[in-house]
């Protein structure tokens, strides 16, 4: 489904990806790990097509067709959701307004018929039940007064009712208490099938409990410099990054 | 060109109509002050260059053709002008409400500034006083009252509506004033409203874009208990100079101004709104949104006072801004005066462009730039209006705004 080869991406004029290469077949869960500054985010920016993330370097072809040619738009038609560490505040536009734009606009790009209203309603409806949130948060403006945790699963909920090819989730973990996390994990595994796949970035083994990946890899230094199955993340968990050096050494 | 005197004032005549003194009052008054420049604070953002370049018609004759005015189906009521003119046959009120012709004693100019320029536009509305008329509310009405001003294309004149809305204790009224803009004349309207105790005015003032140049007087006095609420969604305009000023006068009485000005191509609309806290405990809110694109300027200059004495007083101002082109202006400004202890005021002021983040974040949903800004404009006018209305007036604002904002939104 995706294929990553020698991805190099600079921001500010600073390299940050510096050669990497993951593939993830359709119905698989890959999680990255890594420390600090290593291009966990830059990853995921740089596959949104994010300005000022600058592909310098290198192919990523999404479905066979060469993603980096795509529009930010293009790529979310294409089947591509990025859920952001950081979700941002749209004041003044409600959460179902710009939930149902941002769906006909995604059906009107790929040739489908835009949802009614009330069918759109119900499924979002159904979507934050699951999650536990409050339906008043559809009236509200998007993002604007909700706690780190609401935002987050928010996300879920955008996640859930665009129905991408990919999602990457970066760091959704974060910030979250254990009620919250396992209710964002449940939501995620509602979602797994043999068709969508799954990049997860996140700095703990906690999430992995709840999500369990088939892949995991530690990016450092722009590069995946070790992949593994899950038994890496208990590693990480219980070593840390420092074995990274060691390794090097 | 030429002076604004030349062009707007004209030697007093007796008429014999009793507005005779106020008028003579008000030429005195502009005959030695004149006519604001840009070096009086109130209008250094305000060139009045494109009132001096009009050759203003001074035609007294009613139109000969009334447009239909375009209210909902939901409107209770109508008053209709056409050029400034107001014909009482074209209106249409509910039992409760009275529209009849001013009388001098109506007329307030306690409260317009005889030593400078400053209002010297309120005075020429005196001065060149035609038709007046008072509205009085004696009854609660549930559905709203459209004062529609509409402008034909071949509209050239200068005109001086001044219209008085009085409403009696208690009672509760929407008050929509809709204002289109085709003509390039200059319409110089002074609006007087007063609310006695416990009586509740929502209104909201929407204006089209257009050539006519338009500066409006707006004061609420507003008594113990009353509730006034100005809601303004402007669509931008050659000149468009608004006062709207709010006196709070008994305790517990409340205030609010809320507005987005949508500014495009070489609009120039300013707003000056002053609320002042007369007696405590009192409060008040103000969010004012201007969005300049293109080589519009936008000024808004909000002003809170708080007396002597007012204590239990509580203001809270917001003034949000964005520059959508490199052309585009915005002078802002939040002033507060407090002279009381026992107060409670705030405000803030910002001025940015559209965040490249929350566009990226809309489009990584699926959304085309266009689309993004659009809705980015958007959330930005409307945030303005949260609160509002529900029901088919809140529809229709909302409606108003995304055909004021284009295709996109």
């Amino acid at each position: 489904m995706l294929k990553i080869e020698n991805l190099h991406v600079a921001v500010g004029g600073e390299e940050i990806i510096k050669g990497l290469d993951l593939s993830v077949g359709a119905g698989e869960m890959h999680a990255i790990m890594g420390p600090n500054g290593s291009g966990k985010s830059t990853l995921g920016y740089a596959l949104s097509g994010r300005e000022g993330y600058e592909v310098t370097e290198g192919s990523v072809t999404f479905d066979g067709v060469d993603l980096l040619e795509l529009e930010i738009e293009q790529r979310a038609a294409a089947g591509l959701f990025l859920a952001l560490q950081y979700p941002v505040e749209i004041p003044g536009v409600n959460n179902a307004y710009f939930l149902r734009a941002a769906l006909n606009a995604q059906r009107k790009a790929r040739g489908e018929d835009e949802v009614d209203s009330m069918s759109f309603l119900k499924s979002v409806r159904e979507q934050l039940k699951l999650l536990k949130m409050d339906e008043a948060l559809l009236k509200r403006a998007v993002n604007e007064g909700f706690s780190g945790g609401e935002k987050k699963r928010n996300e879920i909920v955008q996640l859930a009712v665009l129905q991408p090819k990919l999602a990457i989730l970066d760091e959704t973990d974060s910030g979250l208490d254990i009620d919250a996390l396992k209710l964002v994990a449940e939501g995620v595994n509602r979602l797994r099938d043999e068709q969508r796949s799954f990049i997860v970035i996140t700095h703990y083994q906690r999430l992995l409990d709840y999500i369990k990946p088939d892949f995991v890899h530690v990016l450092s230094d722009g590069r995946i410099v070790e992949s593994g199955d899950r038994s890496l993340a208990e590693r990480l968990e219980r070593e840390g990054y420092a074995f990274l050096d060691e390794a090097e050494a | 060109m030429g002076s604004l005197n030349e062009k707007l004032l004209a030697p007093s005549v007796e008429t014999g109509d009793g507005f005779d003194a106020l008028r003579r009052q008000a030429l005195k008054v502009l005959m030695q002050h004149g006519f604001p420049h840009r070096k009086v604070e109130n209008w250094k953002y305000t060139p009045l260059s494109l009132l001096e370049k009009r050759a203003f018609a001074q035609a007294d004759a009613p139109q000969a053709s009334w447009p239909a005015a375009e209210v909902p189906a939901f409107a209770g009521g109508l008053i209709h002008l056409h050029d400034g003119r107001l014909d009482p046959a074209r209106c249409c009120l509910p039992d409760g409400l009275r529209l009849e012709p001013l009388t001098p004693a109506d007329v307030d100019t306690d409260a317009l500034d005889q030593t400078s320029s400053a209002d010297a536009f309120a005075w020429l509305n005196i001065a060149r006083l035609g038709q007046a008329w008072r509205l009085t509310v004696e009854a609660s009405i549930a559905d709203p009252i459209w004062l529609v001003e509409t402008f034909s294309a071949a509209f050239a004149d200068a005109v001086h509506p001044h219209l008085v809305v009085e409403l009696a204790p208690n009672v509760e009224l929407t008050l929509v004033q809709s204002q289109t803009a085709d003509g390039a004349g200059l319409v110089n309207g002074v609006l007087e409203i007063e609310l006695a105790e416990g009586a509740r005015l929502r209104h909201l003032i929407e204006r089209a874009s257009g050539e006519t140049a338009r500066i409006q007087r707006t004061r609420a006095r507003i008594a113990g208990r009353a509730d006034y609420r100005a809601f303004v969604l402007d669509g931008g305009g050659a000149l468009t100079r608004q006062e709207l000023i709010l006196e709070l006068e008994g305790a517990d009485a409340h205030g609010g101004i809320h507005g987005a000005a949508l500014l495009h191509a070489r609009s120039l609309v300013d707003y000056h709104t002053a609320i002042n806290h007369r007696v405590g405990p009192s409060t008040s809110e103000e969010d004012f949104r201007i969005l300049a694109d293109d080589a519009a300027t936008g000024v808004f200059n909000g002003r809170i006072l708080i007396v002597p004495g007012a204590d239990g007083s509580d203001s809270r101002m917001n003034t949000g801004n964005l520059l959508l082109s490199d052309s585009a202006r915005i002078n802002t400004k939040p002033e507060l005066e407090i002279h009381a202890e026992e107060v409670s005021a705030s405000h803030g002021a910002t001025i940015g462009q559209l965040d490249d983040t929350a566009r990226f974040y809309l489009r990584s949903r699926g959304l085309s730039d266009t689309q993004a800004i659009a809705l980015l404009k958007y959330g930005f006018a409307a945030a303005a209006f949260d609160g509002f209305a529900d029901g088919p007036l809140g529809d229709w604002l909302i409606a108003r705004l995304k055909q004021h904002l284009g295709d996109d939104a």
